[in-house]
C-alpha cells in the first residue's frame, strides 16, 4: 500500500513581464520562501526536490545547479525535469510518486521561469525538430492559430464565445494578486479589436511571457498532520504523452485523431470513480494557452459533449460563480511562466479546496479539485486533489 | 638628461568570423527521405508490416504497434488537400540568424493522396483567396538542396 502524500505549503512570486530586479535563482528563492512559510517550516527540513525550467528558453544551462542553496537543496537528492509545458506538472508527479513510495517523508516541487531573458516563441521555433520541422514552425502561437480556426470551423463556437473566456480569465486575474495581466477589461469589442498575432489569433486571445516560480512541498500522512491543519490531499495523478506527428499539434481538423486529454481523463475518472464530472468535481484549473483552447480542453476533459465547450462559456457556468468554475485565477492566458505554469495551476486548485484562495475563491464549496497541464503535441498531466481522502 | 619614451608593444587584432553551426544527423529512415527528395524530387516514407498504416514521417519504430518498421517503402504523391491554415501577422525572429523570419508563405496542413498529413507553406498569399485553396501540389526547388522537406518550395494552387 503506497503512501497518501497531500500538498501542505504552497508558495508563488508575482508575476510579471520583466524581473529585472533579481536573477534566476533569487527569484526562485522568493516562491520556496513563501512554501516554506506557509508550512511553517524550514526548508532544512525538505528531504528532497525536484525542479521544472525550459533551459533554451533563458539559455542557462543545468540552472538547477546555480541555485541549490535558494532551492534549500544543497547536498540534499532530487533533479531537474523537463518535459516541455508539462514539466511543471511532471516534477509534481515526480515529488508525489517518491513520496508515496515511502522513499522520502518530504519533498519541495518547483517551476520557475524568467522569460525576461531571452526570445521564447524564437526559442521554441528553434527546437523544433532540427531535420523535420524547421523553417516552417511559428511557436507555440502558429499551432494555436490553427486550433483556433479548427475549432471555430467545427463546433460552431463564434469569435465572441472565445472573447468571453478572456473576459472570464481578467476577471479572475484582476482579483488574484499573483497574477501578470491584469487588463480590466470591461466588452467583448476590446478583444475582438485587438490585432492578429497569427490568423486568426488575436492579441488578446493568447497568453504572455511571463516570470516567475512557484513552489509547493509535499508531505507523508504522518508528516502531513503534524505540519497542517489544512492538507490538500493528492488523490491521483496521471501523464500520457503522443507522437509528435500529427493533422494538427493541438487541435484536431479531421475529427479522427486520438487526444491524450481523452485517454488520461477517462482512465483518471475511471479509477476515481468519477462518473458525472461537472457534479464529482468541484472546479477545474486547466493550462489554457488561449481562450479558443480552453473551450476545445472542456470537451476534451469531458466538463461537456463534443462541440458544446462554448455553451458552457454562454451558460456562464465556467464563470468563478459558475457550476463549475474553470481557472479563477486568470488562468494561463494571464500568467504563463512557462516552468511555472503547470504548479500554479496545481497550487490554485489546493488553495481552492483549502479555501483560501482569497477574492477569487470560487463560490461552490470546493471538496474536489482538477489541475491540467498541455505541452508538446496534446501532452496531458491530470492531478486531482482532494480535502478530504 | 631626457627621457625617453619606452616603446609600447603593438597589437596586432584580426577580426574573423567563425561559424559553428549545429550538425544534425538525419538518421537511416528519414534519410532516405532526404535523399530521394534531393535526387529525384520524390516523396517516400516506410509502411508499418502489423498494421499497414503508412508511418510518417520515415521512422524505425511504428508508435502504435510497438514493432520494428522494416524497409517496406511507398513513394507518396506530392499533391494533396489544404485542411487548414494560418498566416504570420505579427514580427517573428529568426533565432538563428537574428533576422525577421523571411518567409512571408502561409503555413498549411495539408493532407496528401497517399493520406499523411504534411505541414508546409503555400504559394497563395491573398487571404480572401486562401478560404478557397483546396487541392494543391508540392513546388520543387530548382536544385535539391538535401534538407527534405525544405528541398520543397511551397504548394501550388492546382485545378483538377
Amino acid at each position: 500500500m503506497a503512501e497518501r502524500v497531500a500538498i501542505v505549503g504552497i508558495g508563488q512570486t508575482y508575476h510579471r513581464s520583466n524581473r529585472k530586479d533579481v536573477n534566476q535563482q533569487e527569484m526562485v528563492a522568493e516562491a520556496v520562501k513563501a512554501a516554506a512559510a506557509d508550512a511553517e517550516m524550514n526548508v532544512k527540513d525538505v528531504e528532497a526536490y525536484f525542479t521544472a525550467n525550459m533551459e533554451t528558453f533563458e539559455g542557462i544551462y543545468l540552472p538547477d545547479h546555480l541555485m541549490a542553496a535558494e532551492m534549500g537543496a544543497y547536498m540534499k537528492p532530487g533533479f531537474k525535469t523537463g518535459t516541455g509545458g508539462t514539466s511543471g506538472a511532471s516534477v509534481f508527479e515526480e515529488g508525489f510518486c517518491f513520496v508515496a513510495s515511502g522513499l522520502f517523508d518530504t519533498a519541495l516541487v518547483i517551476g520557475f521561469e524568467k522569460q525576461d531573458t531571452g526570445d521564447t516563441t524564437a526559442a521554441i521555433t528553434a527546437s523544433v525538430t532540427p531535420v523535420w520541422g524547421k523553417g516552417i514552425a511559428t511557436g507555440a502561437i502558429g499551432e494555436f492559430a490553427k486550433q483556433a480556426l479548427t475549432y471555430m470551423q467545427n463546433s460552431g463556437a463564434e469569435e465572441r464565445h472565445a472573447a468571453m473566456v478572456r473576459l472570464k480569465a481578467d476577471k479572475g486575474a484582476c482579483r488574484n494578486p499573483y497574477s501578470h495581466l491584469k487588463l480590466g477589461l470591461k466588452t467583448v469589442d476590446e478583444i475582438l479589436n485587438s490585432g492578429y498575432l497569427v490568423w486568426p489569433l488575436r492579441l488578446l486571445d493568447f497568453c504572455p511571457q511571463s516570470c516567475g516560480a512557484c513552489a509547493l512541498i509535499l508531505a507523508s500522512e504522518k508528516r502531513a498532520k503534524k505540519i497542517t491543519k489544512k492538507p490538500v490531499w493528492v488523490a491521483d495523478v496521471i501523464s500520457m504523452h503522443q507522437e509528435p506527428f500529427r493533422a494538427g499539434s493541438f487541435g484536431d481538423p479531421t475529427g479522427t485523431e486520438e487526444y491524450s486529454q481523452d485517454l488520461a481523463a477517462e482512465k483518471m475518472y475511471k479509477r476515481n470513480g468519477i462518473t458525472d464530472v461537472r457534479r464529482d468535481i468541484c472546479m477545474a484549473e486547466i493550462y489554457e494557452p488561449s481562450n479558443w483552447e480552453e473551450m476545445n480542453l472542456y470537451e476534451h476533459f469531458h466538463f461537456c459533449e463534443k462541440n458544446e465547450g462554448w455553451k458552457l462559456v454562454e451558460k456562464g457556468i465556467t464563470e468563478m460563480e459558475g457550476e463549475f468554475p474553470v481557472n479563477p485565477s486568470g488562468g494561463v492566458i494571464a500568467t504563463n511562466p512557462i516552468g511555472a505554469t503547470p504548479t500554479i495551476r496545481i497550487a490554485e486548485a489546493a488553495l481552492q479546496v483549502r479555501g483560501d484562495a482569497g477574492e477569487h475563491q470560487v463560490t461552490r464549496d470546493v471538496k474536489t479539485a482538477l489541475a491540467t497541464a498541455l505541452g508538446g503535441p496534446n501532452w496531458t498531466v491530470m492531478t486531482l486533489l482532494k480535502r478530504s481522502l | 638628461m631626457t627621457t625617453e619614451k619606452k616603446p609600447s608593444q603593438e597589437f596586432i587584432k584580426i577580426e574573423y568570423a567563425q561559424p559553428r553551426t549545429y550538425l544534425w544527423s538525419s538518421g537511416r529512415y528519414l534519410g532516405r527521405l532526404y535523399k530521394e527528395a534531393m535526387d529525384n524530387k520524390k516523396l517516400v516514407t516506410n509502411r508499418c508490416p502489423k498494421c499497414k498504416e503508412l508511418i510518417w514521417p520515415p521512422s524505425a519504430v511504428c508508435g502504435r504497434c510497438k514493432v520494428e518498421a522494416g524497409e517496406d517503402w511507398v513513394e507518396m504523391s506530392d499533391k494533396g488537400t489544404v485542411i487548414q491554415y494560418t498566416y504570420l501577422v505579427f514580427p517573428l525572429w529568426d533565432p538563428h540568424y537574428g533576422e525577421k523570419w523571411a518567409n512571408p508563405y502561409p503555413t498549411a496542413t495539408i493532407k496528401l493522396d497517399n493520406g499523411v498529413y504534411m505541414v508546409h507553406h503555400l504559394e497563395e498569399k491573398d487571404p480572401e483567396k486562401l478560404k478557397s485553396v483546396k487541392r494543391v501540389q508540392a513546388v520543387w526547388k530548382e536544385e535539391g538542396q538535401g534538407r527534405g522537406l525544405g528541398d520543397i518550395l511551397y504548394f501550388r494552387t492546382i485545378e483538377e
